[in-house]
């Protein structure tokens, strides 16, 4: 981006704010608090690049920003119980019969994964992100992003697998 | 359900849709801080410009002579 300039930062939120909400919001499992990240992240982004420091890369430079400021919220407050967790990292299109009966049992099912395997999911398989990318994010090895994401998948059918036909 | 159906099922979702209200803190934030950098760098360009005009030349000389003397200080004793 060019110091300054407004129209590009417009284009960069556009393009990311979609699947930047859903990886806050399938780390920090409430709307709001995600909301208030991506904000947060995306102002910080127009500070650094006003000031001539925009970063090299501005999607990775997002979501590793997105992981910390999520990480730093969740340590500062209790994890809330599932049972009380009214979200949806994901929807079905209108008409998608199949998707939308499986809907609620898969965000359930979604939210209810460990936190690593959970963004091993979500990051695959909603953003298109490279193993050795969501490695390097989460500071561990390919062979264990990629086991995290298996594993992840492997419970999701569990929880599916009785209702899909 | 195998692992190719599964991945199927699970692309075959959309993300959730991000609230106008998040989309209207985050650009009108946004452009306001650009704004006021642009403006800033604006101001002070003419400024550095209307110093060069106005003698610039003798602005630095007056910042170097102010810094480079040493100062005297001396404590009275009352």
């Amino acid at each position: 981006m060019i110091r300054g300039e407004s129209g590009a930062f417009a284009d960069l939120y556009r393009k990311y704010r979609a699947r930047l909400h859903q990886y806050a919001l399938s780390l920090i499992r409430s709307r709001t608090e995600a909301e208030d990240v991506v904000h947060d992240v995306f102002l910080g982004l127009a500070k650094q690049t006003s000031a001539g420091r925009s970063p090299r890369e501005p999607s990775a430079y997002l979501y590793v920003s997105i992981r910390n400021r999520c990480l730093d919220r969740m340590r500062r407050r209790p994890e809330l119980p599932l049972d009380d967790l009214d979200l949806d990292l994901v929807v079905a299109a209108p008409g998608d019969e199949e998707r939308i009966e499986l809907r609620r049992l898969l965000n359930r099912a979604l939210l209810a994964l460990p936190a690593e395997q959970r963004e091993a999911v979500v990051l695959r398989t909603w953003h298109d992100l490279e193993f050795a990318a969501i490695a390097a994010m989460q500071g561990t090895s390919i062979n264990t992003a990629l086991a995290r994401y298996q594993y992840g998948l492997s419970k999701l059918r569990k929880e599916l697998g009785v209702h899909g036909r | 359900m195998d692992d190719d159906r599964l991945e199927r099922l699970l692309r075959g979702y959309r993300l959730p849709d991000v609230s106008p209200d998040l989309d209207d803190r985050v650009l009108s934030g946004g452009v306001a801080i650009m704004t006021r950098a642009r403006t800033r760098a604006t101001v002070q360009d003419v400024g550095w410009a209307l110093l060069h005009q106005l003698g610039f030349g003798y602005l630095a000389w007056f910042v170097d002579l102010v810094t480079s003397a040493d100062a005297e200080y001396r404590v009275v004793f009352l």
